[in-house]
């Protein structure tokens, strides 16, 4: 027979429950949706809040993190960067760069999506995935192969064309050469966005414009462009962004020249900061780029209106 | 239930990690208690005995920071030779791409213990690595006997951080082939500006209107050019403070026109043809190109089939100019003055070793393509047998360097280049603007020219 200690046992419950109890509140702190939440949390707050704030901070400096240099300048950064004639062309160039590729990607993106989605057209599948394959296609090697095919001795868009132009060395053509490589690589995109709000758009609707004896052109003016209005705003905006943050192609393609006739704003902020080292002026010029991309894209969502959410 | 599986992978993974860690230390360095290895001493005034104990003979390991691969950077065959000699000292290779090396390699420096006691030195980057930089223990007038332009390193304290191994310039490549096509002989290679325009024309080829060979390519040139062309003409690259650049002249004006009218009006070349001239010369589209010595190693990797040769840059005349060009060194390696004595000792060491030690300056002619700094080298017929260096010997005495220039210098004058050839613009205003680009860019810049030490700088043009 066993003797068994009962006072002993009882003052050990008290202990036990109270390990229990604080297992349990461990238990509640740490589920994965906490761990996720504070995740997400501390990665924005090193990868995202951090260094904005100290772009913010280091366009207030003459800055140059590699000797330690961080000299209080005020707003003469800011100052010299609106009065620079090189940031105002960059701007400008950024600005024509946008537009038409956007405007490409856009119409490009749509015709095929529209195409894909018609009875006219075989083997989708294969077609959406050919589109779609430069997209995801390294920007530097599609820069890289471009760069070669433009080239007037041995390019292929000469011998093609049978023109005699130096495509990148022309001031006439440098910019659009570039542009036409954006947009052959980032048309898959818009086209694959396309197709999917193609795909989600009501059948009825259709039925009721087809009674109505609508013709092509009116339903798609009337029915599938205002539908797809939600699409194609997310097509411009996250293409905006991404195209005033352009430099890769233009770093490979160009440098810039000829002159500085393709220097975008990214480019310049790109040869400020890690050419010359000059992180304030850098700075100062991405705090700049920063409130034009948030300015935009809250005026694009301004003039989209409600039409938004249909 | 699920944390304990994150943990499990966590520690697995650590636990993955440890052993790659543990697998790297397979050839750790062994203790050496034998100081007299039966080897020669080397050097000239540099010398080096091997016959000692590095760090007493106790296992270290240092590390080196690159961004050459084995093929372009000499130290590597160095490390092998002095880790034979010393198997208590490991030296440890890391190469980073070279445009992240500038960004990680100061940031690295700024006293961090983590940080590499060696590293590869590039005088472009002098002003961002020079204060973390320890002085080589090696008498100054050691290093002046045995190499040449040892007096451009020498700091205001009497110190030197680093020397120019072997040295290069610029010199005008040309494609046997198409030189015989033409008719043209050794006999025809010209050493005026004047008679290499005679010797491109007969060099160029048209199919109609359309150019199918140039005769003379600069495109993508002038950034280097400019530099010895103004030379040529005994001006300066900065004003008399050392620090004001000296683009926007006369001369720069001049020059420019002159490269303007090699393709507009003595049709040797065009700016929209081999936009990369040395993909055009390697093509066999280009029969002559100006580049420097680096383009040898382009040429016998990219395009082993060219059949060229070599020869001096021209002169605007016969008489012997101001400076034929400048040069630029590569450089020996850094030491990392934040590390510890223990490490800094087997880097000072490590030092002494390569530039008492003939076969650096040789692998680094050798796989760099320039000319050793080393005198009793420079006359050594196995290096003068490379084309490249047959051309640089003759000039040395008349090779100027500016000092670690920065980039600007290079970029901006390109931008005037390009407006002016490619966009139309006239020659004032083009240099005009990149002279204000300079003066932007260098705004914060400390450099100071290194042109008053050069041998003939009293031959200037005022």
């Amino acid at each position: 027979m066993t003797n068994v200690n009962h006072s002993a046992v009882r003052a050990a419950q008290p202990a036990s429950g109270e390990v229990s109890s604080a297992r349990r509140m461990l238990g509640r702190i740490f589920t994965m949706r906490n761990i996720a939440v504070v995740s997400l949390v501390v990665y924005f707050a090193v990868f995202m809040a951090y260094p904005i704030f100290s772009a913010f901070a280091g366009s207030l400096h003459d800055w140059n993190p590699l000797i330690d240099k961080y000299d209080w300048v005020g707003f003469d950064n800011f100052v010299n960067v609106l009065t620079d004639g090189l940031f105002w062309k960059s701007l400008w160039n950024t600005a024509i760069y946008s537009f038409f590729s956007i405007l490409f990607r856009v119409v490009l993106g749509l015709a095929l999506a529209l195409l894909l989605s018609s009875k006219l057209v075989k083997c989708k599948d294969t077609l959406r995935g050919l589109f779609y394959m430069p997209t995801i296609t390294p920007l530097v090697a599609v820069s890289f192969v471009w760069m070669w095919m433009f080239d007037p001795q041995f390019g292929m868009i000469d011998k093609i064309t049978g023109l005699d132009i130096s495509w990148l060395n022309d001031s006439r053509y440098a910019m659009p050469a570039v542009i036409i490589m954006t947009i052959w690589k980032d048309f898959g995109y818009a086209t694959v966005l396309y197709l999917a709000g193609i795909m989600a758009l009501p059948r009825d609707v259709y039925e009721a414009a087809q009674i109505d004896g609508a013709n092509w052109w009116q339903t798609f003016r009337s029915i599938t462009l205002p539908l797809l209005k939600p699409t194609t705003l997310l097509i411009v905006i996250t293409s905006l962004i991404s195209y005033l943050q352009a430099y890769v192609q233009i770093l490979v393609m160009t440098k810039g020249g000829p002159g500085t006739d393709t220097y975008t704003i990214s480019y310049l902020i790109y040869d400020q900061a890690f050419q010359k080292y000059n992180f304030g002026t850098a700075s100062a010029m991405s705090v700049i780029l920063f409130v034009l991309t948030g300015i935009l894209t809250i005026l694009m969502f301004k003039a989209s209106g409600d039409n938004t959410e249909a | 239930m699920n944390i304990k599986r994150m943990v499990a992978a966590l520690v697995a993974t650590g636990g993955i990690i440890g052993f790659a860690g543990c697998g790297a230390a397979e050839d750790s360095p062994v203790v050496d208690t034998q100081a007299d290895k039966g080897l020669e001493v080397m050097g000239d005034a540099i010398t080096y005995d091997p016959n000692h104990l590095v760090n007493d003979g106790q296992p270290i390991t240092v590390e080196y920071w690159t961004w050459g691969q084995a093929a372009t950077d000499p130290i590597y065959q160095m490390i092998q030779q002095y880790e034979k000699i010393h198997p208590n000292v490991r030296i440890d290779v890391n190469v980073v791409a070279w445009d992240d090396y500038w960004t990680k390699l100061p940031l690295s420096l700024k006293g961090n213990k983590n940080a590499p006691v060696l590293f590869n030195v590039h005088n472009s980057y002098d002003a961002l690595i020079r204060p973390h930089m320890e002085p080589y223990d090696i008498p100054l007038e050691d290093l002046e006997t045995d190499y040449t332009f040892v007096d451009t390193h020498v700091d205001e304290n009497g110190e030197v951080k680093y020397i120019d191994s072997v040295i290069n310039t610029g010199a005008i490549f040309y494609n046997k082939d198409l030189w015989a096509e033409a008719g043209l002989t050794e006999a025809d290679i010209p050493t005026t500006w004047d008679e290499l325009i005679e010797v491109a024309q007969k060099l160029t080829k048209f199919d109609g209107d359309t150019m199918v060979q140039a005769g003379f390519n600069i495109n993508g040139s002038y950034k280097a050019a400019w530099q010895g062309l103004n030379y040529q003409k005994g001006v300066l690259m900065f004003q008399e403070d050392g620090h004001t650049a000296n683009y926007d002249c006369e001369t720069t004006k001049e020059n420019l026109e002159f490269l303007q009218s090699l393709y507009d009006e003595y049709q040797v070349g065009a700016v929209n043809f081999g936009d990369d001239r040395e993909l055009s010369f390697g093509n066999n589209q280009t029969a002559m190109i100006y580049d420097w010595g680096s383009y040898v190693g382009t040429l016998a990797t990219n395009y082993p089939d060219v059949n060229y040769g070599v020869f001096p840059t021209p002169a605007f005349s016969e008489e012997t100019p101001f400076a034929y060009d400048r040069y630029n060194g590569e450089s020996t390696p850094g030491i990392n003055v934040h590390q510890s004595d223990e490490q800094k000792a087997v880097a000072q060491d490590f030092i002494r070793f390569i530039l008492a030690n003939d076969d650096y300056m040789r692998i680094a002619s050798d796989v760099l393509n320039s000319f050793p700094g080393k005198k009793s080298l420079q006359d050594d017929p196995e290096i003068l047998d490379n084309p490249m260096m047959a051309a640089i010997a003759p000039r040395l005495d008349r090779l100027i360097w500016p000092g670690p220039t920065p980039s600007t210098l290079e970029t901006s004058p390109q931008i005037a280049f390009e407006n002016v050839l490619q966009k139309g613009q006239d020659v004032d205003s083009a240099v005009a603007y990149s002279q204000e680009l300079i003066m932007s860019d260098m705004e914060d810049s400390d450099f100071t020219s290194m042109e008053s030490r050069y041998a003939h700088y009293d031959e200037r043009k005022d």
